[in-house]
């Protein structure tokens, strides 16, 4: 195994045994011997984090297991992203997200957004029980290309149409994504919605899909 | 022989005594935008008056022909009279139910004061229950309690106490246990009260988010001591989300009926739970009351409910307020009328 594969693996294996220190140890050592830290992100911590989903989906891992992986991965993020370096003409995606006005759980929004963090995209989170014009204000103030909301309660999943409604009449261009446990595919297109995080358990397992994706989508597999 | 009332049907059917037919109730909050309508107020207001919330709850009972109420609506009561303050969103449009807005941090902040039974708005929710009593004494009246795992989840960050059941094992257990005890005396306060069945919903514990084995050791022997205070009324074990894999161990618990949504698979429950046991869901209330304009559609789910072996009709959580009538009035109507034969464990006069 060369040193590269050597610290990918060790990335991986930290982010799946949900081991912070050792996720820090080996970003570090990547980046001391050379190890592009793109690569260390997706091939390393992000690749973790997929066999994590995989933990999940099979009832391995459940939902604490799943937060302590995010944790370690964050480490290991901390260190390596400050040396990304992007390409000048590949502009930086950005996007908004939340849980919306009413809930206050951000379990699934924090999963979702590390696969934001991980992409290397500009993240404005604006936390939990947002208010519905918080989202449409920071949407049209940084211009994102993507705003996502997460609700994990049925009773206040309602609001996320006023705010679709609002987003699309002054900025037709933006993505919204929903994600949260009571938001089904029917709904999202009731909404007007351009993407869905199936959610929950469902919002873990999307969030986590959404990193492999991203991955494939890096090497190419995916135009 | 005259038809029995709402609540002569609940109490009968808690006893497994024969019915005329299958009650329509549920454990869970059943307001509605029409009942509230119908009063003239909002649905921010119902929250912080006792007239106003034992109204909306026999209102919308009335309208609809439902044989209980169940209040109060939201779930942060206990936490806000721990001082952990309440969003009420009084000036949102539509429909928001109150959230805590405070959570404790850490395990060493919390400190669950003494005097919590007598704060917030506990008192103004006993007085709703007194005024349901008086004015409405032919419909069932149920309390229900967040189950000590979710109630827990109330009062402190949920990713620190789920990431605390692995990293922090004892000090987390012994948080959960100090959480059990008011569960416990809040379900003897609601014993005292009187109510005519008790409904603990730790929804938050499904295994969506825990595993079957923490399950087994930091949710279910605190549920067994909470149905052990339940003594003089009868008591309801309801869990959200997916409990198939938990479904034995909820029965071990020890409440006189359990309850379940969408995602359990009733009949295979049935056939491992046998006959005798009082089981309560399982349709989905957003999709079924709220989205479907097909009230064929709607029959057809409330039927396969009955089929799938249910003893009654519940929906898997809150009935989402803003229902469309006709979705509600064919939900009780075939409840009613299909609910005339036999379930499992309820026989039939």
């Amino acid at each position: 195994m060369s040193n590269q594969e050597e610290i990918l693996a060790a990335l991986k294996e930290a982010v799946v045994e949900y081991e912070e220190d050792d996720c820090a140890e080996a970003a570090q050592r990547a980046l001391d011997e050379g190890v592009d830290p793109m690569i260390a992100v997706m091939d390393g911590l992000a690749a973790g984090m997929e066999e994590v989903g995989v933990l999940f989906d099979t009832n391995e891992y459940f939902v604490p297991e799943v937060l302590m992986c995010a944790d370690a991965l964050y480490k290991g993020l901390d260190i390596l992203r400050p040396h990304i370096t992007l390409d000048d003409d590949s502009p930086k995606a950005s996007v908004v997200i939340g849980s919306i006005q009413g809930d206050v759980h951000d379990i699934g929004k924090n999963l979702v957004k590390m696969m934001f963090d991980v992409a290397g995209w500009d993240v404005h989170d604006l936390g939990r029980d947002v208010p519905l014009e918080s989202f449409v204000e920071k949407q049209l103030d940084v211009n994102s290309d993507v705003l996502a909301m997460s609700a994990m309660m049925t009773t206040t999943m309602m609001g996320m149409k006023k705010v679709i409604a609002m987003v699309k009449e002054k900025n037709p261009e933006c993505l919204i994504m929903l994600g949260g446990a009571p938001v089904t595919r029917d709904v999202a297109n009731l909404f007007g919605a351009d993407g869905y995080a199936e959610s929950a358990g469902n919002a873990v397992s999307e969030g986590i899909k959404m990193i492999g994706r991203l991955r494939e989508f890096q090497k190419g597999d995916i135009k | 022989m005259s038809e029995l009332t709402g609540k002569e049907r609940v109490q009968k059917l808690f006893k497994k005594e024969p019915l005329d037919t299958m009650p329509c109730f549920s454990g869970q909050g059943a307001v509605v935008v029409q009942a509230i309508e119908e009063m003239g107020t909002q649905f921010a207001k119902i929250h912080t008056d006792a007239r106003l919330m034992a109204q909306s709850a026999i209102t919308s009972a009335r309208l609809f022909n439902m044989d209980a109420v169940v209040i109060p609506y939201d779930m942060a009561a206990v936490a806000e009279a721990m001082g952990r303050g309440i969003s009420l969103y009084e000036n949102a449009d539509g429909v928001i139910y109150p959230t805590v807005p405070n959570k404790w941090k850490t395990l060493d902040e919390i400190d669950i004061p003494k005097d919590y039974m007598s704060q917030g708005r506990l008192p103004m929710i006993d007085e709703a229950f007194k005024i349901i009593k008086e004015e409405a004494p032919d419909l069932a009246v149920g309390a229900w309690v967040l189950g000590p795992f979710t109630l827990a989840g109330q009062i402190m960050e949920l990713d620190i106490l789920l990431k605390g059941l692995k990293k922090n094992k004892d000090a987390t257990a012994a948080f959960l246990d100090q959480v059990t005890q008011v569960t416990v005396d809040m379900v003897k306060h609601y014993q005292e009260l009187d109510v005519d069945f008790i409904s603990v919903r730790d929804m938050g514990s499904g295994t969506d988010l825990l595993s079957p084995r923490m399950w087994k050791t930091l949710v279910g022997p605190n549920l067994k001591k909470v149905f052990d205070a339940i003594t003089c009324v009868p008591s309801v074990n309801h869990i959200c989300g997916s409990t198939d894999m938990i479904i034995e161990m909820m029965h071990e618990c020890g409440a006189d009926a359990l309850s379940v949504d969408q995602k359990n698979n009733v009949v295979a429950t049935r056939e491992k739970l046998g006959n005798d046991v009082l089981l309560f869901g399982n349709f989905d209330p957003y999709k079924t009351l709220t989205q479907l304009e097909d009230m064929k559609e709607v029959e057809a789910i409330i039927k396969q409910c009955i089929d799938n072996g249910l003893d009654a009709v519940w929906p898997g959580c809150d009935i989402w307020p803003d229902i469309r009538k006709e979705n509600m009035e064919t939900y009780v109507k075939t409840v009613k009328e299909y609910g005339k034969k036999a379930s499992p464990a309820v026989g039939r006069i």
